[in-house]
């Protein structure tokens, strides 16, 4: 119990330090939203009335500091969270963010879950016939594919899958514009389709880490006493490997994933951009961009929590799962 | 003065250029008028201008970051300038006007007939209370009328509207009457609107313009044509999409395959990307403002501050092989005059630019100049630049006038700079040479005036509003001064007469021409701007000038 509270402790020290990082650092960058809204505008409009506008929409540059930040905290917990003073300058923040979490969630969240679930399998069974013809192939293509660039991933699978096949799949937006949006078969079928060439990138990308580790623990595994004893008891081959040592090995392998539903949220910067795709991270880029301070704060509080919260639970499974944590705190 | 009523006076012109025997298909315009055919309604375009960001369904017409998706759709202005065809007026809410004598006031008959998009009539009570709308919210003034242009009063009689200046004003024509979108009264004077127009959303806008807004989300904007709309016949165009492209790579890809018909972005190596891809792809991107090298004059800057030295740099320039190597040859090769040519083509003096010695580069000239200011083998001159980083086009042309520069003894380091960080040193001051493009105008006169006028400057360190460059001339600033109070060809010759202090002083070394950049598909849409009919400034960003084309464009298929 006295570990739970801790790490309680822990999570809410580390959520205020990074709150306060989130509001300092994007107000250390160089560049003001007055100076992008001119460059946006091609320096076409007047300089005060911009300054004016911006002031109408909520930003106040020459606040205290101090105050601002208390106002911060403030509107961070309670859900004020003001509207953006950049690209989008107006919309409120809660509805530009109930507009791309979804999609990111959706997107990048069920390609990491797949990611994951694929490379496990093929980790798991790569460790189990380690020299086979599988081992062989399988990890070294994917650990090869894990370190090409995100972006190089998807220009080429949109270069093989898109342009080259006369548009078999479509290389931009996450669905098409001229259905409306509903629970129909149609708009759902539009939704998939879209999501596969995003989907893949990320696949192809991320399996290979999963593949590695899963295949190194699943070889240790196997040289332990249990899984000896297991064969010497004369169980099948599957069982063995499902229940004895993938089970074990996997474990490691949960923590791991759990922190990377954290990073979900912040989305894959560049597969959104590549593909046109509206998530939140190609909102964070342009909310760099844009020196759009109420956006930047909340992405980054949400980024922060999903990261924190993710780490938490992943905390709270280890002490569940393992007796070890419990006695060593 | 009474308005010219271009496109009005018709000649028969086979613009339509198909094969079809059916006379709605030719079109009725004169060779730079804005094209008034009768034409079938129908058909739909689909518009692919990288916005860099996803909508958010708002069309307050004053806010700049929404305004391209509702000024010319939803909103329009009194009159139509057109800045490709030597200030060419079409009149739009305003059926015509006058000016006083002394060019301070000027009184717009205001069009009768004309309807809101709800029904209610439109009225000189409208412009009056649009334009008193910005002086009582100045955050709506973006064209600084009441505050910099000198605008007294706007007050409306009957079905006149007469605003009044304290100074001659035919110069801020343009901006107050063709940027400025008119707004219902009756919509803007109740509730939220009335109470915040700054912040007022507006998602459903009444507007007098061709189109209204039927459907919007995030990623795309469905405009259809209002059945009300003032112009007889017109739009033709019944339905235009309008999707939210964050990247060109994207946009540019379909615009290659048809997908969308409308492009307003560049496209890297056009012949093989889009050109090839079908015969009815084609591109045609005037130039509107120059893209300048300002160098740093100010004292502090020993070597760019030293007239030989810019004189130099201006000299070993090969501005065609920049425009070719860097741009692609999609953008055509600048002059020292400063004059953007073929567009402002009455206002340049290729004579005086020849006599300077400008017109072609000159590498021993240059050698010359810099051994005169103290530089040469012994003593290379080191120069940096900065510009945007993401610019590919930018970064190639810095390239090439990086190894034309080296010919000559000057070493060049290139700064890829974050928009932030550049945006920053540029106003500041702080930098030897930076690469930028002002915004242009109706005339040469505007983009000079940026550059060149000394109340634009400011001290270093702090902010200067466009004379980045920090140029001071007592002469030109006369110059830039007496502009607006004469008219004709003396304009010419003040514009003629700051190109030659252009080269003479070189405060800034315009190297390519920045263009509209615009691609277009001729498979379903016809009517579309061209080089032989600049009606209206091509790519999709330009208001108003997107109204213009989107209801003078028409559906080959929607033709019986």
């Amino acid at each position: 119990m006295r570990y739970l509270v801790r790490r309680l402790g822990f999570f809410v020290l580390t959520l205020w330090a990074a709150l306060t990082l989130n509001f300092f650092i994007p107000r250390l960058m160089p560049g003001s939203p007055v100076d992008a809204l001119r460059t946006r505008t091609h320096n076409r409009l007047s300089q005060d009335a911009l300054e004016q506008l911006l002031a109408s929409f909520g930003f106040k540059p020459n606040a205290n500091l101090l105050q601002q930040y208390l106002d911060y905290l403030g509107d961070m917990f309670t859900g004020h969270w003001g509207v953006s003073i950049g690209a989008s300058l107006g919309q409120p923040i809660t509805q530009i963010i109930a507009q791309a979490l979804p999609w990111t969630v959706g997107l990048v969240g069920v390609a990491t879950v797949i990611a994951f679930v694929l490379g496990t399998l093929i980790g798991a069974v790569a460790g189990w016939r380690r020299g086979g013809v599988l081992d062989s192939i399988l990890p070294t293509v994917f650990v090869i594919t894990s370190a090409l660039p995100y972006f190089w991933v998807a220009l080429l699978l949109i270069l093989f899958f898109s342009v080259w096949t006369g548009g078999w799949l479509p290389h931009d937006f996450n669905y098409d514009s001229t259905i409306v949006p509903g629970w129909t078969p149609e708009f759902i079928g539009s939704v998939l389709v879209h999501a596969i060439l995003p989907a893949a990138t990320i696949i192809v990308t991320a399996v290979g880490g999963w593949i590695l580790t899963m295949r190194n623990n699943m070889i240790a595994t196997l040289s332990e006493d249990y899984v000896r004893m297991a064969r010497a008891k004369g169980l099948s081959d599957w069982k063995i490997m499902t229940g004895y040592a993938a089970r074990n090995a996997i474990l490691p392998n949960l923590s791991g994933f759990a922190m990377s539903l954290g990073f979900v949220v912040s989305g894959a910067i560049l597969v959104e951009y590549v593909f046109n795709y509206p998530g939140l991270g190609y909102l964070l880029y342009n909310a760099v961009q844009n020196t759009d301070y109420p956006l930047m704060q909340v992405l980054f509080l949400l980024f922060t929590a999903a990261v924190l919260v993710a780490v938490l639970i992943c905390d709270f499974a280890i002490v569940a799962l393992d007796p070890r944590a419990r006695a060593t705190s | 003065m009474a308005l010219a009523t271009v496109g009005l006076l018709l000649s028969a012109c086979s613009g339509g250029g198909t094969s079809s025997t059916s006379s709605s298909t030719e079109d009725t315009t004169g060779p730079t008028g804005v094209p008034s055919g009768n034409h079938e309604k129908g058909g739909q375009v689909t518009i692919v201008n990288v916005a860099g960001q996803t909508w958010s369904c708002q069309f307050n017409p004053f806010n700049p970051a929404v305004f391209q998706q509702s000024q010319g759709f939803v909103y329009e202005p009194l009159v139509f300038v057109n800045i490709l065809n030597d200030q060419a007026e079409t009149p739009l809410l305003a059926s015509s006007y006058t000016w006083s004598p002394d060019g301070k006031s000027v009184e717009f008959t205001i069009r009768d007939g004309v309807k809101w998009s709800d029904g209610q009539p439109m009225t000189a009570k409208d412009v009056e209370f649009t334009f008193n709308l910005l002086k009582k919210t100045p955050a709506l003034d973006t064209y600084a009328l009441w505050t910099g242009a000198g605008l007294q009063s706007v007050t409306a009689a009957g079905n006149k509207v007469t605003m009044q200046f304290a100074a001659p004003a035919k110069v801020y024509f343009f901006n107050f009457a063709n940027q400025v979108p008119i707004v219902p009264e009756h919509v803007w004077s109740t509730g939220e609107a009335a109470a915040h127009p700054d912040t007022w959303a507006d998602d459903k806008p009444v507007g007098t313009g061709a189109f209204t807004v039927n459907n919007c989300n995030p990623n795309n904007i469905e405009y259809t044509a209002n059945p009300t709309y003032w112009q007889p016949g017109k739009p033709y165009i019944q339905t235009v999409e309008y999707p939210a492209y964050l990247d060109n790579g994207p946009a540019n890809l379909d615009l290659a395959t048809g997908k969308g018909q409308w492009g307003s972005q560049f496209i890297p190596n056009i012949k093989a990307f889009y050109l090839d891809k079908s015969p009815d792809n084609h591109t045609w991107s005037p130039p509107v403002t120059s893209v300048t090298l300002y160098p740093n004059l100010d004292p502090s800057h020993a070597a760019t501050s030293k007239l030989e030295v810019r004189q130099a740099i201006a000299m070993a320039l090969d501005r065609s092989k920049i425009a070719l190597v860097g741009e692609g040859g999609q953008e055509p090769a600048a002059n020292q005059s400063g004059v953007v040519t073929p567009t402002f083509d009455k206002f340049f003096d290729s004579a005086a630019v020849a006599s300077a010695g400008y017109d072609k580069p000159n590498t021993d000239k240059a050698k010359e100049l810099l051994a005169k200011a103290g530089y040469g083998p012994d003593h290379p001159l080191d120069l940096s630049v900065i510009t945007v980083t993401g610019y590919t086009d930018w970064d190639a042309s810095l390239a090439v006038v990086k190894q034309q520069l080296a010919a000559v003894g000057i070493n060049l380091t290139v700064q890829d700079l974050a928009q932030q960080t550049y945006d920053d040193k540029l106003y500041t001051g702080d930098f030897d040479l930076a690469y930028y493009a002002p915004p242009g105008g109706p005339t040469p006169y505007y983009e000079m005036r940026l550059n060149l006028y000394s109340k634009n400057s400011a001290p270093i360190g702090q902010p200067a509003s466009s004379n980045y460059s920090r140029y001071s001339n007592p002469e030109v600033d006369a110059l830039l001064d007496k502009y607006p109070v004469v008219d004709g060809d003396a304009q010419v010759q003040i514009v003629k007469q700051i190109g030659d202090a252009m080269m003479r002083d070189v405060p800034v070394i315009p190297v390519t021409e920045m263009v509209d950049w615009f691609q277009y598909n001729t498979k379903d849409i016809s009517g579309w701007p061209t080089e032989h009919n600049p009606y209206a400034q091509p790519a999709a960003f330009n208001i108003p000038d997107v109204g213009i084309v989107l209801s003078s464009i028409w559906s080959k298929s929607a033709q019986g």
